[in-house]
């Protein structure tokens, strides 16, 4: 089994070979599997969702559907945690487990409280099971647009979207250019640069003990499961990065850490969730960076089926170009 | 002289039968204690290491002595990834195929099974408790264990003596 369908192992039997029968075209493009106990069971491509047939046939109809019940969700998260969830205490409070090669499996269920605050979760009965995907060249179109030709670097940028649009694949494959040197641009001759990658889930990598198993780039250091704010400061101290890449900043802490690699030099690239640069003055965290004009682009990322387009800002969040394609649907 | 041939035969036979006899009585309460002894360092690894189960399984039984080692290390070989197989199915299996090599009892038996239900399902504090009750359910076990072995030990090492003998005086 190759790595790209590594995420296959965790399913049990029985719900493995309902998915071994979805049509190759399908199974290529699988983003989601959704497994709900006692509710039809759903997979996601292409932005669109179907039920699982008992005979492993797609249908809309969710009388239709197989159900899987709850021997197989106890049967799914004892493989998914390799079966010791007693070793997942803060993943289960985050909500989300990430297996062997980078694939992130959400959980819902029954939470515990402790003074106010999620201890624990259990009686697990949502897995939504988010495939994770390496498409070199998605950031080819993207790439030559964040160029910092005098200082051969990189801008500071912050990529916007909604869930789902793909971003964690696109700073994947940025950190991936930016260590290479390939910078996609005739004029751009500069060599590749130390790139840090602060792997919070352990998604943009997909780490397994510490190595990365997606190709990030030979010059990229990885900090793997490390909260953001803490990891931007001990890789700003530790590995001399020239380029910071962060998934899905938000918290005020995050703001700050990231202020902290500006004043030390360091070009930053961050994600967050939103859906245009209007409703970041809305977002706590993310106002405070744009008032002070941290970020020089903004790209909002967009999907459709035909692949994904961005479009793009300045610092003063004026509109600099519309919507380049860089839609290549292949994998890598 | 065939007969003499004969009649210490039966003698030793049953002589070896009653030695096996009483050992089993003898190893019982020690492996019954070997394996508390096991427990308690599953019970260090969760607490203290966070060490996921097969890892845990793996290690504690290289520490043990057979034949704990093969029944530990046999579950922890089919938790690998790709076997698809859950804890409670893993630890059972191995429960099963591997229990005929030791002197142990049902009882004992049942608990290790009872707790492969529970085992790698919940959070630290739940599976020190199910090891803790484990250990406890082992322990009184043992005392029993330790009282047949002072009551049948002896017994058996001259029972299969002296059974020997009443069939060669029978026959002779």
């Amino acid at each position: 089994m190759d790595h790209s369908q590594s995420w296959l192992n965790v399913f049990p039997d029985h719900l493995r070979s309902l998915l071994a029968k979805l049509p190759p075209a399908l199974f290529a493009a699988l983003e989601e599997v959704r497994i709900r106990e006692g509710r039809p069971l759903e997979v996601n491509a292409g932005g669109h969702y179907y039920f699982l047939t008992p005979e492993g046939g797609l249908t809309r109809q969710p009388a239709e559907a197989y159900i899987p019940g709850k021997p197989e969700g106890n049967r799914l998260l004892d493989l998914i945690t390799n079966h010791s969830l007693y070793t997942m205490e803060e993943e289960l409070r985050k909500g989300f487990i990430t297996i062997a090669g980078g694939h992130r499996i959400g959980l819902a269920g029954r939470t515990v409280l402790s003074g106010g605050k999620v201890e624990h979760l259990r009686d697990i009965s949502g897995f939504n099971v988010r495939i994770a995907r390496e498409i070199r060249g998605i950031a080819d179109s993207l790439l030559p647009h964040l160029l910092d030709f005098k200082q051969h670097s990189i801008l500071h940028t912050l990529i916007l979207s909604p869930p789902q649009q793909g971003k964690t694949t696109l700073i994947r494959d940025l950190a991936r250019q930016i260590s290479a040197g390939t910078w996609r641009h005739p004029e751009a001759k500069w060599p590749g640069l130390k790139v840090a990658v602060i792997d919070e889930r352990s998604e943009i990598a997909g780490s397994k003990r510490g190595v990365p198993s997606f190709d990030i780039g030979p010059r990229t250091d990885v900090m793997d499961g490390c909260p953001k704010a803490e990891g931007i400061m001990m890789m700003i101290r530790s590995m001399s990065p020239d380029v910071l890449i962060v998934d899905e900043i938000g918290r005020p802490e995050d703001a700050e850490a990231l202020a902290e690699a500006l004043h030390a030099g360091v070009r930053v690239i961050a994600t967050a969730h939103g859906s245009g640069v209007e409703d970041m003055p809305s977002r706590p965290a993310l106002s405070k960076l744009s008032e002070t004009s941290f970020f020089q682009v903004y790209a909002v990322l967009n999907r459709t089926e035909k692949g994904t387009s961005f479009r793009l800002w300045d610092g003063k969040r004026r509109r600099v170009q519309e919507a380049g394609w860089k839609g290549r649907d292949e994998h890598a | 002289m065939l007969k003499m041939l004969g009649a210490v035969l039966i003698i030793t036979a049953a002589t070896l039968a009653g030695w096996i006899q009483a050992k089993q009585y003898a190893s019982r309460p020690n492996q019954i204690r070997k394996l508390i002894l096991a427990l308690r360092r599953l019970q260090t690894e969760i607490m203290y290491g966070f060490t996921p189960l097969p890892d845990a399984l793996e290690r504690i039984g290289g520490q043990s002595g057979e034949p704990i080692r093969s029944i530990f290390r046999s579950a922890a070989e089919s938790m690998k990834p790709g076997g698809n197989r859950t804890a409670q199915e893993s630890l059972h299996a191995a429960v099963e195929s591997g229990w005929k090599h030791t002197a142990m009892k049902a009882a004992e038996k049942d608990v290790l099974l009872q707790l492969s239900y529970t085992l790698g399902t919940s959070d630290r504090n739940d599976q020190l408790g199910h090891l803790e009750t484990a250990v406890r359910q082992l322990e009184s076990e043992e005392a029993v264990a330790r009282e047949d072995q002072a009551r049948y030990e002896k017994m058996f090492k001259s029972l299969g003596l002296l059974c020997g003998a009443f069939i060669v005086i029978l026959f002779y």
